[in-house]
């Protein structure tokens, strides 16, 4: 099942290219259907007190202690589910318009998928690592050459350069860092990768201590974090709108779970040594984050910058190192790609029709546009995070475990939610409301762009009326990720020196 | 069937109610869509009566049920259910709120009828009622916080209904704002509960709180700080105030139902669901009843000098919710939720004759402008008189009543709540004094250009589409405001409405009245036994003495305004120029606006420009361009990289990861 599930949308990408022009695109959307329905059926089947399941475990490079070991646990089926929803969405997006060369591009687009499903499920952390590394290159062609290039700045190519020199280093570091925490656990004897088997019995802290940044650089990067953001603006605005979607949904939490997965319990104790510098830099996203997205007059931006804040939070539940805050930060992850994935196809259409991204330009669609209206308010107002919404339920976790934790760190953060609220309602005024300037032309969402953007926003919906779908789901195994820095943190129980 | 299962109703019709409508918005009529609506909220109203039925079959201790549907979000030890909390202060409300929610649906069906947003409005208008009941039925602080920022979105959907008007957007704008800073008190407060009593449950809290909280204990008393945030911003206290009058650009069945009647008194209602914090916080509770003797008193200042009808009805709003919250917190919790159910309808009331009023000026709010309604509009002056007269707590009127109820008790509880009740009774003479200057500017004189137009030829007058705010040309192509005005003469619904709730403005006191009888306040005390500030009763001989004191101040703010503004018309002007400082603090609203914008807005927004146009250019940029040009430096590598490299190494990944795919493959098998 598993396996069928990671490897469908390459199946699909690759079939796909003896395929005509026209059928590619559906070719590849039915591709991503097939991913969301056999993702699906792993939930219907998940057990949530079964901790980790549907696992495949084969031996791959024997002398290395490399395993093709996958599995599903509470961290990451509905991040599996996410990815599988996303993509679809994208896909069909995508597939509705012109594409160029569209068979490279939903062939890039599905090995994406694939990428990005095996970072999720994969459990060997040399595999993890090469999944994460694999993610890069769709991206790296998908930014590049279906991007724009900006007038008065940066090429697309010159932008995505920018974006995988970030990255890069930050893979790099990781890789050193996953190897490094191998043979260091093994000590001479049979190495292993093993994410379980390297978690019962981690390396001494001194080399945690190093060990613990190089793959925190790799995941603060890709989320991005406050500082390591600066490939951000560029790639965002050179970015094609649906491949942001799921980009912008999806990848960036890979970061965020890569913490939860790899770091907390892995490296125990430097993640008790560090919490409050990780924190640090988490506020300063969210403060950092919100402000520019409330200066910003690009409607990607707006995008791009709140989901610095969004991510921000997410660390900060994570970092809070209860199992409230990474409840909160799991079903927050889920949440966030469920809206900015929207949000995304949203400044699709509202750039169709207004010939620009700048908001200063827009204004008044929502007159001619009732249903696009009233979709991107719901969007807006789950972005904001809106009590009601599943959103507010994750910040509410989050914040409740910061606040139990480390309560001057939680009245900072909370102060990111009351400028969430101006720049996600500021978007919202500024281009359905107030009276329309020269040269916008609104028209209602028509049924294509619906049949793309309604279930992505029933899903809100339905996650709004009942949120612990997610998190009676995630609890488990979000519990036994946040055990061993608890334990770490009690004094004189130092792992390493058992 | 069971209070809880006609609690569950009421708060479910309006839900549906709205879905059906905002759903349907292409193939039901407009008509439709009214009828529906109202139809909803009546049937809400119908089953809160069953719930009030249900709840009197019971012994008064036992009135409390709490029934939940589903896990929201329980994990972790955090357990929240989809629950509510029923008991006669939830039903009090609940009755409240659907009575005077379906009174004002009838009279938007009315004042609406010619916009193009109807479908909008009622939909945006039951989702605001399922969200105020929701507040007011929920069973624990996380539901609570829901429904508190439901109705704050409601608001801001109503404020900026008309939203081609930029005044509109940024009202709606600003009250969103600071009602999210509200509900961050609100968060906050609700994780100090956790943290003290590790439970969200309004049951499970109220009974574990006095054994964890030490009386005046710092712990409750943040709790209960926190809790007032989100209470003063909600119900416009000072300092959070200052969205309340801008609030007024939306239609005005929205200020009436909205911002007069019901959303802005939740702040009351959290303060007397929560009293057994209060009760056990004083120094809260103290700060909390000088924010309402202040609010009382500044609003009344300002609302003697407003010349826009709607805005002057705000800051009374404000003054009104002062007794409110001041009651409540002193402990004199039935008497300010009594003067929240009187305010509910003759505050209701003056925002319907205020609405009707200005539809027959084509949408112009300036009283300045205004004179002569008696004679053009018979029944809506009477209307305007009789909320007026209830506003001014005339002898024997609803308002009568309830606020000396307030103040009588203050009194009574001695020491320095005594001086409450003074600034209480001071406050009195301000209402009846900028309710008359109303009331004596617009009804009685010489006819008015538009008035004059409607006796003459019965019809409206119309002039050009103009924003009354920044006289800004409206979008014509747009259709809302309608093109056409509605008058409660023209059009029976509003007429109806408006009768009903002068009907309650008049003699809803009745139901309270010293000596006499004891309906509500009968009712409403077992919910409040669990604090002894609920012991205190006044004697009847000390409620009458302060009934008489009021009746004398109210004659007297009454007979003052007709001195001013009748008998003596140049002396108002006099004044203005001998009191020119005082003037000008209560004309500029006390420099609170501009306060905010030096303190939080400028600061904030300097911030944003630093962080964009800055230290995102030079030091974040910065790192990667010196780290590029270093490379550029060692020469030519930078084409190198961007052509070669990069590239390079992505065919290359692709390639070793095939390659090991297909090795396991091949191994694997």
């Amino acid at each position: 099942m598993i396996n069928s599930l990671l490897w469908t949308p390459l199946i699909f990408a690759l079939s796909g290219l003896v395929l005509p022009k026209r059928a590619v695109g559906w070719w590849a959307a039915a591709g991503a259907a097939v991913t969301l329905g056999i993702a699906i059926a792993l939930l219907a089947g998940f057990d949530p007190s079964g901790g980790l399941q549907d696992t495949v475990d084969v031996e791959w490079i024997p002398g290395l202690g490399v395993d093709y070991s996958l599995g599903i646990d509470g961290l990451n089926v509905f991040l599996v589910l996410l990815t599988a929803v996303l993509w679809l969405g994208g896909t069909a997006f995508a597939a509705f318009r012109e594409q160029e060369r569209p068979h490279l591009f939903f062939l890039m687009m599905l090995l994406g998928e694939t990428a990005t499903l095996g970072a999720f499920v994969a459990q060997d952390l040399l595999l993890f690592v090469l999944f994460f590394d694999l993610m890069l290159v769709p991206f790296y062609f998908l930014f590049g050459a279906w991007g724009t290039d900006r007038e008065g700045g940066p090429t697309a190519s010159a932008a995505t350069l920018k974006m995988i020199v970030y990255t890069l280093i930050g893979s790099l570091l990781m890789l050193v860092g996953a190897i490094a925490t191998a043979i260091i656990a093994a000590d001479g004897g049979q190495i292993s990768f093993s994410i379980a088997d390297l978690a019962q019995d981690p390396v001494a802290e001194g080399s945690q201590r190093w060990i613990f940044w190089f793959f925190a650089a790799a995941f603060l990067v890709k989320m991005p974090a406050f500082l390591l953001h600066g490939w951000m603006p560029d790639a965002y605005r050179a970015a094609p709108l649906p491949v942001l979607a799921v980009f912008s949904g999806v990848l960036a939490k890979v970061g965020a779970y890569g913490f939860l997965r790899v770091v907390l319990p892995l490296f125990p104790d430097a993640t008790v040594q560090f919490q409050e510098v990780v924190l640090a830099i988490a506020l300063a996203s969210i403060l950092y984050g919100s402000v520019m997205a409330f200066t910003q007059t690009n409607v990607r931006l707006i995008g791009g910058y709140s989901s610095v804040a969004q991510l921000g939070f997410i660390t900060a539940g994570i970092f809070a190192l209860r199992a409230d805050g990474a409840d909160g930060a799991v079903l927050q992850m889920v949440n966030h790609g469920l809206v900015v994935a929207p949000l995304f196809i949203i400044v699709a259409l509202l750039a169709e029709r207004s010939g620009s991204e700048d908001l200063r330009e827009m204004g008044g669609m929502a007159m001619r546009a009732p249903v696009l209206a009233a979709l991107f308010l719901i969007v807006t107002l789950a972005t904001l995070a809106m009590p009601g919404s599943a959103n507010f339920v994750g910040e509410f976790y989050i914040l409740n475990g910061l606040f139990q934790a480390k309560i001057v760190f939680a009245f900072v953060a909370i102060s990111g939610i009351a400028m969430s609220a101006y720049y996600a309602l500021r978007l919202y005024q500024r281009t359905m409301h107030n009276r329309v300037p020269e040269g916008v032309a609104s028209r209602e969402i028509d049924l294509r762009d619906g049949l793309v953007l309604a279930p992505l926003v029933l899903c809100i919906v339905g996650l709004a009326f009942y949120p612990q779908l997610i998190l009676k789901r995630t609890d488990d195994a979000v519990q036994t990720s946040v055990a061993a820095p608890t334990r770490a943190a009690e004094p004189g129980v130092r792992f390493a020196e058992r | 069937v069971s209070i809880s299962t006609w609690a569950w109703l009421a708060l479910l019709l309006p839900l549906l109610g709205s879905l059906v409508i905002a759903l349907g918005f292409r193939v039901l009529p407009a008509r439709v869509a009214g009828i529906v609506g109202t139809a909803a909220i009546g049937l809400a109203f119908v089953c809160a009566v069953g719930a009030l039925l249900n709840l009197l079959g019971e012994d008064a201790e036992a009135r409390h049920h709490a029934s939940s549907l589903w896990d929201y979000a329980s994990a972790a030890g955090l357990d929240v259910k989809l629950g509510i909390y029923v008991d006669q202060l939830s039903v009090f409300m609940l009755l409240v709120v659907t009575g005077v929610s379906t009174l004002i649906h009838l009279y938007s069906f009315g004042y609406m009828r010619s916009d193009e947003g109807y479908h909008r409005f009622f939909s945006y208008l039951n989702f605001f009622v399922f969200s105020m009941l929701l507040l007011v039925l929920a069973g624990n602080f996380v539901l609570l916080i829901v429904g508190w920022a439901f109705v704050g979105f409601a608001s801001y959907a109503l404020i900026s209904f008309w939203y081609r008007r930029t005044t509109a957007t940024k009202a709606g704008m600003k009250a969103f704002v600071i009602n999210v800073v509200g509900d961050i008190g609100l968060v906050l407060a609700a994780f100090l509960i956790f943290r003290e009593l590790g439970t969200f449950e309004f049951g499970e809290v109220f009974a574990k709180a006095p054994e964890v909280f030490t009386q005046g204990g710092w712990t409750v008393t943040a709790i209960c700080l926190l809790l007032l945030v989100g209470a003063f911003a909600k119900s416009a206290q000072i300092p959070f105030h200052t969205w309340l009058p801008d609030a007024m650009e939306g239609p005005t069945p929205v200020s009436s139902l909205i911002h007069a009647a019901t959303m802005v008194t939740a702040g009351v209602y959290l303060i007397a669901r929560t009293h057994v914090l209060f009760y056990l916080a004083p120094t809260a509770a103290d700060i909390a009843a000088f924010t309402g003797l202040a609010t009382l008193l500044i609003a009344g200042t300002i609302a003697l000098t407003m010349t826009d009808l709607k805005r002057a009805i705000a800051y009374s709003t404000m003054s009104q919710i002062g007794y409110m919250i001041m009651g409540v917190s002193i402990g004199a919790y039935a008497q300010g939720l009594f003067h929240l159910m009187t305010h509910a309808f003759f505050k209701a009331l003056l925002f319907m004759a205020a609405g009707s009023i200005i539809s027959a000026m084509a949408n112009r709010q300036d009283i300045d402008r205004m004179s002569g309604f008696w004679r053009a509009m018979r029944f809506t002056s009477l209307m305007l008189l009789v909320g007026g007269l209830a506003l001014a707590a005339f002898p024997l009127t609803s308002g009568f009543f309830s606020k000396d109820s307030i103040l009588a008790y203050a009194e009574v509880r001695g020491g320095m709540y005594t001086w409450m009740a003074i600034g209480g009774y001071l406050g009195a003479l301000l209402t009846a004094l900028y309710t008359f200057r109303l009331i004596f500017r617009v009804l009685p004189g010489r006819p008015c250009e538009e008035a004059q137009h409607l006796i003459d030829t019965g019809e409206l007058y119309h002039g050009p589409a103009i924003n009354p705010a920044n006289e800004e040309l409206e979008d014509p192509d747009v259709g809302f405001p309608g093109a056409t005005h509605n008058v409660a003469e023209g059009s029976r619904p509003m007429a109806v409405a408006m009768a009903l709730l002068g009907f309650g403005a008049l003699f809803a006191g009745l139901i309270q009245v010293p000596g006499v009888d004891n309906v509500l306040f009968g009712f409403l005390d077992p919910a409040f036994a669990d604090s002894p500030l609920s012991e205190i009763h006044p004697s009847v001989g000390a409620e009458w003495r302060g009934l008489t004191i009021g009746a004398a101040i109210s004659l007297l703010g009454i007979g003052l305004a007709w001195v001013l503004w009748v008998a003596r018309p140049g002396l108002p002007a006099l004044l203005r120029a001998r009191l020119r400082p005082l003037y000008e603090l209560f004309v500029n609203k006390w420099y609170f606006d501009e306060a905010i914008d030096l303190l939080i807005v400028r600061p904030a927004l300097a911030i944003g420009r630093f962080a964009s146009s800055t230290f995102e250019r030079f030091v974040v940029d910065g790192l990667v361009n010196g780290t590029k040009e270093t490379v550029a430096g060692a020469g030519g590598i930078v084409r190198v990289v961007q052509s070669g490299f990069v590239r390079s190494y992505a065919l290359l990944l692709i390639a070793g990861f095939a390659g090991l795919a297909l090795y396991f493959l091949l191994s694997a098998s």
